[in-house]
């Protein structure tokens, strides 16, 4: 037995975090510059959402009925940035820092929620029809290419009209949450196919272990690092959908501090009369945002095994 | 060639007719009414119908482009013009099959 | 080349697709939960009203007969009436004023997007791991990163606001009246400043073009550049080009320069299987500069449930996309030798 070999037995044994600190995979990805500033700014990102949502309960930030209501008398009607109001106020005379902070919950919230269904819808569909080949695998993955085909706004667009009004964001995230699902099946399927083409699953089937014990215990642990670099990547996409939906008048009811919505209407209502500020700062809040996911997905995806890297788009 | 076709879209269409037919049962009893049973029942085949009938027919209309570009990137992910082509009929096929079996149980049920 | 039977052949395919895209759009919108007669009759109507509206649109048939009408309906064109949009004005006649303007953005936009993004590629693939393949790569991110709903707005201010350069929105300023002749307000414009009518609406409709194209213009870039950058390198991979570069670094540019043709094959086909997206950022920019496309038209028409109008859109944009991806695989088929036709 070689020492490699033997290294990587032992690997096996010690779990996955210990698997995780000895794969090149997080050296690679803490050496890639771009990749450490990506996390440093969804950390940042994830901070302000927490002071934002928490904050208000213990009395530090503005609370979501204080951010939704017009502000006419308390403060100034449309002023620009000052101390303050750092960003400014909008036309109801609602302080736009604040509202702005608190979309970065919402952001943060809404697409870890699309994310987290689609990844285990994904996920499902994936195993299954990389485990169960032949019609089943073909009928799931040549749907989830047909789905993968249609341009995902479009897409969004149409499901949106399938759905009530009344679920306001949550109509959104339903929608984006279908869009998502074929992409996460696809780089499952890949990374589980590649699992199992690996012998030691073909000894265990030899075994007689059963089908369900095989996927979890062996398939899933091994298709953690794509289904990651996949979710990270999708997470930043669907903060952009979300927004972009919202900006349509598709997501968020009217008043909720969401950055599409107030982008929306700042670029409706103050763009071509000179309030800059009521646009600019929460666009700034999300391409920021975003760019530090696609920034982190893509420096995890370089350090990715190669042989798994194919299943990642 | 053409009987194993035959044979893929006439099962698909097998399986969408007792589908229709019995799904319809199931829907009037949980929506309490014939037509609004029979309308969900029809519009669902329909979904699985057009959307068999659509991937059918992007699958040939790109299956130049994808194979060679799937072979140009080495990242081949099982697509080929024929899988893709027999999953649409199948699909297809199904939501035909349930269109008209749920139309079927309706008259015969005289829902119309 | 492309022999006329293989043309045909992908020609009569847009049948079954369109004939596909129509019954999901009436799986889709009977699936909603809106009811048209309420929409139709208004909101103060009363049940007679709304009953006698729906037994008018015969949403009281049986519903394969409602399907089967619904064909026909589209197979000879009729494709109805706008409820509230734009009321009792054909559906046709709505698309065929708005989906120039659409194309319009959409082709310049596209246009942009190839002119910069090949060349950006096939520098960042050259200059593999230098300084300008990392702000390349970089700024391509940031592309794809910055929404069009953002940048546009941004585009806005600097250029019109502050620096007063160029029009915010619209097409074209009001002062002209441009003849149409085939709805792209730059052909039109100089088609009438050739027949005698002045430069001056040229100008206008070009200067009013240039921030929406460059929105999308961006986006598409960005996309291209990266997959010309992967693709370009790929090719560099490949086993033939293995022993090429062995020869040292000015082989390997010579040896890109050769695999040009070859790493744009799979760039062409990303070009149109992006239009999709690029139709849905057309969507997006319209909104920004109150452009009057089919972007627009769909989102108003979803927006109030003007199933008529939704349901045209739908059908025009599966149409386009379908048609660019014909074209794509048509220029596929004639650049790349190996497929059989």
């Amino acid at each position: 037995m070689s020492t490699e070999t033997k290294t990587k037995q032992a690997a096996d044994e010690r779990g996955f975090l210990a698997r995780l600190q000895a794969s090149p995979f997080l050296s690679d990805l803490l050496s890639n510059r771009l990749a450490v500033g990506g996390i440093v700014i969804i950390l940042a990102m994830v901070a302000i959402a927490i002071y934002a949502r928490f904050g208000a309960l213990i009395g530090i930030a503005p609370d979501l009925q204080t951010l939704k209501t017009t502000q006419l008398g308390t403060n100034p009607s449309l002023a620009p940035p000052s101390a303050a109001h750092p960003f400014g106020t909008d036309i109801q005379a609602r302080d736009i820092f604040g509202r702005v902070l608190y979309g970065a919950w919402l952001a943060m919230k809404f697409g870890t929620v699309t994310v987290a269904i689609s990844t285990t819808l994904g996920v499902g569909l994936g195993i299954v029809a990389a485990y169960y080949s032949d019609i089943t695998d073909n009928i799931i993955m040549r749907t989830m290419d047909v789905l993968l085909a249609f341009p995902s706004l479009l897409l969004a667009l149409a499901l949106v009209a399938i759905f009530p009004d009344e679920l306001g964001l949550w109509r959104a995230v339903t929608a984006l949450t279908l869009v998502y699902t074929p992409r996460f099946a696809r780089v499952v399927r890949g990374a589980a196919l590649k699992v199992l083409e690996d012998e030691y699953i073909d000894a265990t089937v030899a075994l007689g272990a059963k089908d369900p014990r095989v996927l979890v215990r062996h398939v899933l642990p091994n298709c953690l690092a794509p289904i990651t670099v996949q979710s990270t990547l999708n997470f930043g996409l669907a903060i952009l959908d979300l927004a972009a939906l919202s900006f349509l008048g598709f997501g968020a009811e009217a008043g909720t501090p969401s950055w599409g919505l107030i982008l929306s209407n700042g670029v409706k209502q103050g763009l071509l009369t000179g309030e800059w500020w009521w646009s600019f700062f929460p666009g700034l809040l999300l391409a920021i945002t975003v760019l530090g996911f696609n920034l982190l997905g893509d420096g995890m995806r370089d350090a990715l095994d190669p042989r798994m890297r194919d299943a990642v788009e | 060639m053409f009987e194993s076709r035959l044979r893929l879209v006439g099962s698909a269409l097998a399986v969408g007719l007792v589908v229709g037919a019995g799904g319809l049962v199931f829907a009037i009893l949980a929506l309490g009414s014939v037509r609004d049973a029979s309308e969900t029942m029809f519009v669902l085949g329909a979904l699985a119908f057009g959307f068999g009938l659509l991937g059918w027919s992007g699958s040939i209309l790109a299956a130049n482009s994808v194979e060679a570009m799937q072979e140009h990137l080495d990242a081949a992910s099982g697509w080929t013009e024929q899988n893709s082509r027999r999953a649409m009929a199948r699909i297809g096929s199904f939501g035909f099959g349930v269109m008209v079996g749920s139309a079927v149980a309706t008259v015969a049920l005289g829902g119309v | 080349m492309v022999s006329k039977r293989f043309f045909l052949k992908r020609l009569l395919l847009l049948v079954p697709v369109l004939f596909g895209v129509a019954t999901l759009v009436f799986a889709i919108l009977h699936l909603s939960p809106g009811d048209p007669a309420k929409v139709i009759a208004g909101q103060r109507a009363t049940a007679e009203q709304v009953a006698a509206v729906r037994t008018e649109l015969g949403l009281n048939d049986p519903i394969w007969v409602q399907y089967g009408r619904y064909l026909f309906d589209i197979v000879t064109l009729n494709l109805g009436d706008s409820y509230i949009v734009r009321k009792g004005v054909p559906v046709l006649t709505i698309l065929r004023a708005r989906l120039p303007v659409t194309l319009e953005l959409a082709l310049y936009g596209q246009l942009l997007g190839i002119l910069f993004g090949i060349p950006l590629g096939v520098l960042s693939a050259v200059k593999q791991d230098t300084i300008t393949d990392h702000l390349t790569r970089v700024g391509a991110l940031t592309g794809i990163s910055v929404p069009i709903y953002w940048s546009g707005p941004l585009l806005i201010l600097l250029f019109a606001q502050f620096l007063g350069l160029l029009p915010a929105s619209g097409r074209i300023a009001s002062a002209y009246d441009v003849p149409v002749y085939t709805g792209l307000i730059t052909l039109d414009s100089l088609v009438y400043a050739l027949s005698g009518g002045g430069f001056g609406a040229f100008q206008s409709a070009i200067s009013h073009m240039l921030l929406p194209a460059a929105v999308i213009g961006v986006y598409s870039m960005a996309l291209i550049s990266r997959m010309m950058r992967s693709s370009m390198l790929e090719v560099v991979r490949q086993d033939y080009m293995r022993t090429a570069r062995a020869k040292g670094q000015g082989a390997k540019i010579t040896i890109m320069k050769h695999g040009f043709r070859n790493a744009t094959i799979p760039v062409i086909t990303v070009i149109g299987i992006q239009f999709g997206t690029l139709l849905g950022g057309a969507v997006l920019t319209e909104t920004v500069f109150g452009i009057g496309g089919i972007g627009t038209l769909l989102v108003n028409a979803i927006e109030v449930g003007d199933y008529p109008l939704v349901q045209g859109t739908v059908l025009v944009f599966a149409f386009l996309f379908t048609l660019v991806n014909l074209g794509v695989d048509l220029t596929y088929s004639y650049l790349d030798p190996r497929i059989e036709q």
